[in-house]
Formats: C-alpha cells, structure tokens, sequence
C-alpha cells in the first residue's frame, strides 16, 4: 500500500533568509529582488503577510503598508542550503525522497508506520528532522503524492488510506495554487470547495478548461499525475553558505558569522549521522578575491563548538587579505560510527571530551601539532605521515612483544655535523653533535640505505651508530650524493 | 633528599599496575641512558592491552619507527608536538591530564625539563587523580619534586657491539640500571641496591 509524506514550508525563499539569521523569525521579513526602483517582494514571512504584503508588490509599496519591515535581498546561495537541508533532514527518516521544488519533498514513508508506530508518529518525525535544521515545515500523509501535498497545504495531517477523496472535500481551492484561468473560472461558477470542484463532471470541464480542467478535477480527487517518481539523492558534498549584506573586516564579527554557518552545518551533519574530518572555508573577499583555507581534524567530530574554535584560530593565524563579503565551508563527511566497549577495558575518551581537549591542544601548538601518525611504506628514514586519531575504532592489540626495543630520539631536521675519518673511513671525531666537538670511542657501521631510485627524488646514505665521549650515543649518516654527514638522533 | 633504593625487576617495573594511575611517576637520566626507551615501554604496554594514550614531546623528538618496532600502537596514541616550547608542553600536558578516558600521559621534556612550582605539581597531581589518568613525566631531571609518587633514575651500564672488536659492524644494544630516588609511602630505605640491568635491544 503506498503512502506518501510530503513536507511543505511555506514562503521558502523567507523561511531560508530566516534560517540564516534566526532573530527575524519575530520580525516582518519580506525577501526582495531586481534593481532599484524596481525592487519586487519574491517572498514574505506570515508577520509580513498579515500586513498585506504578497509576492509581487513593489517593495515600496511593501514599505509603506509596513514600515517595520525587514528587507532582504534573494539569496540563490542561501535558498540552496536551506534545500539541501531540508533535503537532508527527511532523508535521515526515509531513503526515499523526491525533490519537487525548493521547500516542497515528496518522502515514500510505506512501511515506515510499522517502525515509527503509525503515520502521525511519522510526520511529527519529520517535522521535527526539518525543525531541527531550521525549516518549520508542515507534514501531510496520504496515498499519493497530490493528497499528500494537500493536507500539508491545508494542514490535515494525516489522511486514512482511501480516505482521500472524503478528507480532501471539504478543504477550500483557495489553498492551493492555480493558474489566473482555472482561478477565475473557479470563482466564475461558484467552486468553493475541492469536494464541488471533484463532483463537476470530468468531460464538461475538459471541454471548458482543456487539460488544465483535467488536471485540477485530479488534484481535488488527490489522483497524482502519470510522472514517475523522481528519486533524490544525497550530493556528494556538504556545504553551507552565506552572503553578507555589508564587508566584515575584523575577526570577531565574521566568527559570529562562521558561528551561523558552523552550526547549520553541523545540525545537518547530526541529522544524516555523519562527522566531518576535514574542512574547507571560502571566503569571498570585496575586490573579487578569495580566501580559502583547508583545515583536517585531528579527530572526526560534529560537535559546532570546537570546530569554531579551530576556525577561529586559523583566521586568526592566516586573517584574510581583505573585507569578506560572503562565507562558505563544506565539510568532508564519514559515517559516525558507534562501537561497544569491551568488558574489563577502560572506555577510551569520549568523544565530545576528546574534541574539546583536541581543539584547544590546536589552538595551544597549532593543527600541524596534534594526531596520531601511520607508517609509510618506504625505508627512508622518518617515513610516517599524519593519520585520524580515533580511540573510539575497534580496539586494535598490539604484539607483547618480549624484547625491549631502544628508541631513538630524532632530531628534526637532521643536524648537519662535521666529521674527522681516519685511515679507515670511519668517524674519529664528531663536531658540532650535541658538543662542540666529541671522540667516537666506538661506532658500526656503515649500513647502506638508499631508495626511489627510479624517481627524481632518488636517495641513499651510509648509516653509523657511533658511541662519543661525551656519553651520547647516535645515529650518523653520510648523503652519498653530497656527502655531507647529519646527526639523525640520539639513541637513549 | 631521601634516596629509596630497592631491588625489583623492570620487567615487572613495565607492567600497567606499576603506572599507577592517578598519580605522578618521573622517569630522569642523561642523554642515552635509556630513559626514552623505558616511557616507550610504558606507552606500549599501555597501547598494546587496548588502552588510549598521549605523548607531549616537548622536543619533537619521537621516533614513531623505533616505537611501532617495540610494540606501540600508534593509532591508540596521541602525539602532541611543541616544537620546543615548554610552556606549551606544560599547558598540554595539563590539558590532556584533566581528560578522563586517557590512560597514561607522558610528557617528554627533553634535556632542559620547565621549572614547575610544588603547587603547580599538586594541582596537576590532583588533576591526574580525578582524572584516573597515570601521568608520567620524563626528562633530564625532576620537575615534580614532593608531587610525584614515584622517580627513578636510569644510567646507561653498558653497550654491546657485534663484530670485531677493532671495526664492529653493529649495535646490538644497550643495557640500563634503574634506581628508585623516591617512592611515596615506603615505611624505610631498606640496603642500597640496585636494579637488575635492562637490556634494550638496537
């Protein structure tokens, strides 16, 4: 049996522009296109509507029938993040979901009432997945798609299955769109009701109002149009945006801004279980430049909070060359995954801990700082790169291994020394190690090395460990190329 | 200062019930005299047996080769580079100590160790009890003073070659003495002896 959500917000264009700053949601909100003198309202919120401004009037005239009204200008960025959130909202409850217009989601939730226990419990799911992203939507269920968008229009909530018909009867046209023609046509003949418009005869109305009749007597029975089911898939990247209305040039107003920006994306990260492992802002800059800027964590996380904070520290080591005029930071997403603890082990930091010590150990010794790191496959020496530090996988065990293993203190970058050979080529006398000068008094060696040697980057060096006279005991290495010998570290 | 010697195996000395946790254990000796080797023990051990550690290298001195060889997980460990600031290293260190979940924090101070007050040292030790995290501080000398629970002193014993003895062609390894310089909670100094040597391999 099919059953069919659709998630409606009205006015989207307004409902995005609050999104992006929250404290106009009090406030008469109209969003507002063109040039002036010929500025249009696109969209206005219901505070605005209540004064009579509709989509269309000039914006003077919005002015003057509400002189408190909050004017902003169409934001094509801003709209398609907030599609994309409400997007991603509904695709946390159902996988299946067709995108029909900004603001407007057809989600197949048959079956799903089995789970969530009942259609009421999945629409209040929904709703409350597109509350959480910012977006007040209203939720109706039916059969097809055209009821569906119906009694979330006229707030029904939840129609019976082949109930359609009797639930829609009652709900007045002037709910719904239509066009100038079946508007006044419908107005003509005294249509007030979907429920008259479903009892006029189909073939008399095809004759008055061509396909267009067709198509109206459907949408008042909630028969849905012959067009397939358009499936919607999530896009492979995650971004939120935001344009200013004026140029910020000092830190502490764009962090505000960011702070905005980090937490709607976050929140939709949260609703599609998913943390981010690395970050890329944009800046706009006023002059037509760009600031961008990479930032990779040291732990996934989704917290908003720290991932701010890591924001706001490279802003302040790397500040933009110039006014930012709009913001946009896209995260790169990997599942959250949860893993169970194993009995008798301590539980390894948890998570929102772990981000919060991780993101002020960056701002400490900076992000380059702090990590774990994974061996290369490579015999050059120092080979290991930066690697996730995840505590929270699978417990990995290491090999209790019986031998104890001397570790070698490196020194980075390798100190360039000064070597005395003797007759043998082998070190005598070491200056400029951790003294001005040092007798060896006992060295191996040497143990040749050498690779990628079908590369440009081609290396090899001869390695020494040598016991000095001033107690250290090192590794030397001679670059065969230059040689020229460097101290690699101290064996303790 | 009251020097407490005791006669104890490292083999035991390198098990996780000698890190006590919630509590401050030193580890100081010259350079080569195997003190790095024995914080390496200590971060495999805890690694190794499935628990979260941290690493505060003062120096950037850590060698993550010779440490997977002796058995370290590097994915369970944290490693906090300061790129030679002290201040720093003591900043994180306390950080780290104050987020439960971590079994062993070790901070690496190097050859010049900062000076930290005997109240900085009891805040921290505090912060390690509450935390439940075994804090481990290591450099050339103490920097904990009556904080710490624990500090021994290594000292290189001896350095074996293979080969011959004019031209040897490899360090076999280095073998290190252990002695207790202080060990809270001892009744009495019992007779001066000193540790079985540790014999760490190249």
């Amino acid at each position: 049996m099919s059953r069919v959500a659709c998630v409606w917000v009205e006015a989207f264009a307004a409902a995005a522009a609050e999104r992006a700053e929250p404290s106009l949601r009090e406030r008469p909100l109209a969003v507002v296109t063109g040039a002036a003198p010929a500025t249009r309202v696109v969209e206005a919120n219901a505070a605005a509507r209540e004064h009579g401004i509709r989509a269309g009037i000039p914006e003077a005239e919005a002015v003057a029938r509400c002189p408190q009204l909050v004017r902003r200008p169409a934001s094509a960025a801003c709209t398609d993040a907030a599609r994309r959130a409400l997007l991603d909202a509904c695709y946390g409850v159902s996988p299946r979901l067709e995108d029909v217009a900004p603001g407007l989601v057809h989600v197949d939730v048959a079956g799903l009432g089995r789970l969530l226990g009942g259609d009421a419990a999945v629409a209040e799911r929904l709703g409350r997945a597109a509350r959480a992203v910012g977006l007040p939507a209203r939720v109706g269920v039916a059969g097809t798609r055209a009821a569906g968008r119906i009694a979330a229009r006229a707030g029904l909530g939840v129609i019976i299955p082949d109930g359609e018909a009797d639930a829609l009867a009652p709900v007045p046209v002037a709910t719904l769109d239509w066009s100038d023609e079946i508007a006044q046509a419908l107005a003509r003949w005294g249509v007030a009701t979907l429920g008259e418009l479903a009892r006029l005869p189909r073939a008399a109305l095809a004759a008055r109002l061509g396909s267009m009749g067709l198509v109206a007597h459907d949408l008042a029975r909630g028969v849905d149009d012959p067009a397939p089911w358009t499936s919607w898939a999530p896009p492979p990247f995650w971004e939120e945006a935001q344009e200013l209305d004026w140029e910020i040039d000092a830190l502490g107003p764009l962090v505000t801004v960011l702070g905005r920006v980090v937490e709607r994306l976050t929140a939709r990260l949260s609703a599609a279980y998913l943390v981010a492992d690395a970050l890329e802002l944009r800046l706009a800059l006023a002059g037509g430049g760009h600031h961008a800027r990479t930032l990779a964590l040291a732990c996934p996380m989704v917290a908003p909070r720290p991932l701010l904070t890591l924001l706001e520290h490279d802003l302040g080591a790397r500040p933009p060359q110039g006014a930012v005029t709009a913001v946009a930071l896209q995260a790169n997403v990997i599942p959250c995954r949860a893993v169970a603890g194993e009995l008798g082990r301590a539980a390894p930091p948890a998570q929102r801990d772990l981000a919060t010590v991780l993101a002020r150990l960056v701002t400490l010794v900076g992000a380059d700082g702090v990590g774990a790191v994974a061996l290369t496959d490579s015999h050059r020496p120092d080979a290991f790169v930066p690697a996730r530090f995840e505590p929270n996988l699978v417990p990995e065990t290491g090999r209790d291994t019986g031998d104890a293993v001397l570790a070698l203190r490196r020194l980075r970058p390798p100190r360039r020394v000064s070597v005395a050979t003797d007759g043998e080529r082998r070190p005598a006398v070491v200056c400029g190690a951790l003294g001005p000068e040092a007798r060896v008094i006992g060295c191996a060696g040497p143990w040749r090395v050498s690779g990628e040697w079908w590369d440009a980057g081609a290396w090899a060096r001869d390695e020494w460990d040598v016991a000095l006279s001033d107690g250290a005991v090192c590794r030397l290495a001679r670059e065969l190329r230059s040689g020229e010998w460097y101290l690699d570290g101290v064996y303790d | 200062m009251q020097t407490t010697q005791l006669v104890f195996s490292l083999k035991t000395m390198t098990r996780t019930s000698w890190i006590r946790e919630g509590t401050i254990t030193e580890i100081v000796g010259e350079l080569s005299s195997g003190r790095t080797s024995l914080m390496t023990a200590c971060l495999r051990d805890v690694t190794a047996t499935g628990g979260t550690a941290a690493l505060v290298d003062a120096d950037g001195a850590f060698d993550p080769a010779s440490a997977a060889r002796a058995g370290v997980v590097l994915s369970r460990l944290l490693w906090v580079r300061c790129g030679g600031r002290r201040a720093a290293a003591l900043a994180a260190t306390d950080l780290l100590t104050r987020c439960p979940g971590f079994a062993l924090v070790a901070l690496d101070a190097g050859e010049t160790p900062p000076r930290v007050s005997l109240g900085a040292a009891f805040r921290l030790r505090q912060a390690a009890r509450r935390a439940g995290v075994a804090l481990l501080l290591v450099g050339r000398r103490r920097v904990a003073g009556a904080g710490a629970t624990l500090a021994v002193r290594t000292r290189r014993d001896t350095l074996a070659w293979a080969g011959s003895r004019r031209a040897p062609t490899r360090l076999v390894g280095m073998s290190t003495c252990v002695q207790i310089i202080r060990n809270q909670g001892a009744s009495s100094p019992p007779p001066e002896t000193l540790a079985e040597p540790q014999w760490w391999t190249a």
